[in-house]
C-alpha cells in the first residue's frame, strides 16, 4: 500500500479532536507543573518541616511511575470517595509528577543566586513574599527555565499514558483509527506529526520565557559562569 | 541613634564580636577600621539584622533588631551599600533604586522615580537608568547601590568596603560622592582600608581588633601620638596601610612621622 494521506480524511475530525484534548490536558498540566514546582522549589530550600516535606513529595513522586500515579488517581481514589473525571485527573497527575521534577530544577536555580542580592533586598525592608516574588523567583527562573521546559516537553510526552484511563486524547484515539482503517502507517504518522508539533509549541513558548527573564546581561545574579553575552536577550 | 551594647557574635567556637559596644549618633561620620577578620563586616552585618546576635543588644532609634516587627521598622531608617554592590541584576538601574521606596515605604512611583533620576544625576548616571547592571562597570554599579540605598532616605547609612571591589580611578569617583555625602550631614558607619579617606571624612574613629572594640575616639585624637597611634596595634596597622593609602588625603607616612 502506498503512503496515502487521504485514507485518515473520514477520521480527522476525530484525530484532530484527540489531539486538541491532549493540547488542552497538557496545557493545564503544565500550568499546573509550573506553578507545583516554583511553589515546591522555594519550599525546598528552606529548612524546618516545609523544607522536608517538600523534598519528601519530590522524593516520592520521581520514584513512582507515571502510570502507577495515574491508576492511582483514577482507579484507587474513587475507592475513598474521590471521583475526578478522565480529563482532570490527567491535568492532575501532569501537574504532580512535573511539580516534582520541576522543583529540583527551581530549586538549584535559587541556590545558585548570590546571597548577596537577597540580603540587599532584605536590608531594605521587602517582605519574604516580596523577595521571593520580585527577585529570588526571576533570578532563579532565568537559568531554571530551559531544563523546565525539557520537564514540559516530557509531560506531553507521558500524556500519551492518559488513553490508558479512558481518556480520548490523541495517542488513544489513533490506535482506534489505525485497527479500523489498517492504515497504522499513516495513522502514526500523523501522530508523529501530533506530538512533534506539540513539543515545537512548548520549546517556543520556552524560548520566549527565556528571552524575556534574560533580556539584560547575565551578572551578578544566578547565571555566573555564563560565556560572556550569551545571555544577552534580544526583546 | 544606632546603638551597640555588648554584641556579641559567634560562628560555631569561633568568637567573632566578643562583646562590642559602639554609638552612632545622628550627625556623624564613624569610620571602622581593624585588620582583615577582625569583624567589622560582621558587625555590620548584626546591625541590618543579617545576623542573629549571641549576646548584647542593637537598637537602631530605639528599636530592637533581635525582634522582627522592630527589624522591620528599623531597616526603614538605616541603608547599607555593599563591598560587591548587590545590584538586583534583572531590574533596570532605576528599578533597582525605585523596588523598596515603593514596597516598603509605599511612596507613589512617580514621585519615587523623580527621585531616582535626581540621584542618578547627582553621582553622573543620568544616562543609565535604563541600563541594566552587567552594562555598567564596576564604579558606576557602587554608585547605583549608593543611589538605591539614598532613595530610602535614610537616617543610617551603613557602608562596609564599597571601594574594594573598585580599581583606583572608580575608587576616587565613590569616595567623591561619599564625601559630599559627609559634608551634607549624612550620618555613616562606615567600614573602609582608605585610612587617609576617612580620617578626612570622619567625626570618630573606631578600631576594631580580634573582634573587641579596642579605640573609639575622635578622628584627630585617633591620629594623635598620645591617642590612638599609641596603641602598637594601631601603630601597626596604619603602617601595613601605608603603601595602598594615596588616594584621598596625605599619605599615611606623614601621619606616622
Ligand atoms: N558566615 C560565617 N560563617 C563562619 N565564619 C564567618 C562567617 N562570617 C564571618 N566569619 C568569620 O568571622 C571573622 C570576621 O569576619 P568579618 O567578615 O566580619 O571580618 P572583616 O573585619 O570584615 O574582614 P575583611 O576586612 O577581610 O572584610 C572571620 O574570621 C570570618 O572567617
Ligand atoms: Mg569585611
Amino acid at each position: 500500500m502506498p503512503f496515502d494521506l487521504t485514507v485518515l480524511t473520514p477520521h480527522l475530525d476525530t484525530l484532530l479532536a484527540g489531539a486538541l484534548l491532549t493540547a488542552g490536558v497538557c496545557a493545564l498540566g503544565i500550568a499546573a507543573a509550573f506553578a507545583l514546582a516554583t511553589a515546591l522549589g522555594v519550599l525546598a530550600v528552606g529548612g524546618g518541616w516545609a523544607g522536608r516535606l517538600a523534598r519528601l513529595y519530590v522524593d516520592v513522586f520521581r520514584n513512582v511511575p507515571f502510570v502507577v500515579q495515574v491508576f492511582f488517581l483514577f482507579y484507587g481514589l474513587p475507592e475513598v470517595g474521590v471521583y475526578i473525571d478522565a480529563f482532570w485527573t490527567g491535568v492532575l497527575a501532569l501537574g504532580l509528577v512535573g511539580g516534582a521534577y520541576g522543583s529540583d530544577v527551581v530549586r538549584s536555580g535559587i541556590l545558585a543566586i548570590e546571597p548577596g542580592v537577597v540580603e540587599a533586598a532584605k536590608v531594605g525592608g521587602l517582605s519574604r513574599p516580596a523577595i521571593i516574588r520580585r527577585i529570588v523567583l526571576p533570578i532563579a527562573l532565568r537559568t531554571a527555565i530551559r531544563p523546565l521546559g525539557s520537564v514540559f516537553v516530557n509531560l506531553v510526552l507521558s500524556s500519551s499514558i492518559l488513553s490508558m484511563i479512558t481518556l480520548d486524547e490523541v495517542t488513544g484515539t489513533a490506535r482506534g483509527v489505525a485497527s479500523e482503517t489498517y492504515r497504522p502507517f499513516e495513522v502514526y504518522a500523523f501522530l508523529l506529526a501530533a506530538y512533534a508539533g506539540l513539543t515545537y509549541a512548548v520549546s517556543l513558548g520556552i524560548d520566549a520565557l527565556h528571552r524575556r527573564l534574560n533580556r539584560h546581561m547575565a551578572d551578578n545574579g544566578a547565571a555566573r559562569g555564563a560565556a560572556p553575552g550569551a545571555m544577552e536577550g534580544t526583546a | 541613634m544606632i546603638a551597640v551594647e555588648g554584641v556579641v557574635k559567634r560562628f560555631g567556637a569561633h568568637t567573632v564580636l566578643g562583646g562590642v559596644s559602639l554609638t552612632v549618633a545622628p550627625g556623624e561620620v564613624v569610620t571602622i577600621l581593624g585588620s582583615s577578620g577582625s569583624g567589622k563586616s560582621t558587625l555590620i552585618r548584626c546591625i541590618n539584622g543579617l545576623e542573629t546576635l549571641d549576646g548584647g543588644r542593637v537598637t537602631v532609634d530605639g528599636l530592637d533588631v533581635a525582634d522582627p516587627r522592630q527589624l522591620a521598622q528599623a531597616r526603614r531608617l538605616s541603608a547599607t551599600v555593599f563591598q560587591l554592590f548587590n545590584l538586583y541584576p534583572h531590574m533596570t538601574v532605576l528599578r533597582n533604586i525605585t523596588l523598596a521606596p515603593e514596597l516598603v515605604l509605599r511612596r507613589p512611583k512617580n514621585e519615587v522615580e523623580a527621585q531616582a533620576r535626581a540621584l542618578l544625576a547627582s553621582v553622573g548616571l543620568a544616562g543609565k537608568a535604563d541600563s541594566y547592571p552587567g552594562q555598567l562597570s564596576g564604579g558606576q554599579r557602587q554608585r547605583v547601590g549608593i543611589c538605591r540605598a539614598l532613595a530610602m532616605n535614610p537616617r543610617y547609612l551603613l557602608l562596609d568596603e564599597v571601594t574594594s571591589a573598585l580599581d583606583p580611578e572608580m575608587t576616587a569617583e565613590v569616595l567623591a560622592i561619599l564625601a559630599r555625602l559627609a559634608t551634607q550631614g549624612t550620618t555613616m558607619l562606615f567600614v573602609t582600608h582608605e585610612v587617609e579617606f576617612a580620617r578626612r571624612i570622619s567625626t570618630r574613629i573606631v578600631f576594631l581588633d580580634q573582634g573587641r572594640l579596642i579605640v573609639d575616639l575622635p578622628t584627630d585624637q585617633f591620629f594623635a601620638a598620645d591617642g590612638g597611634l599609641a596603641h602598637p596595634r594601631i601603630r601597626q596597622f596604619l603602617s601595613k596601610m601605608a603603601p595602598s593609602s594615596t588616594v584621598a588625603g596625605a599619605p599615611v607616612s606623614e601621619i606616622l612621622a
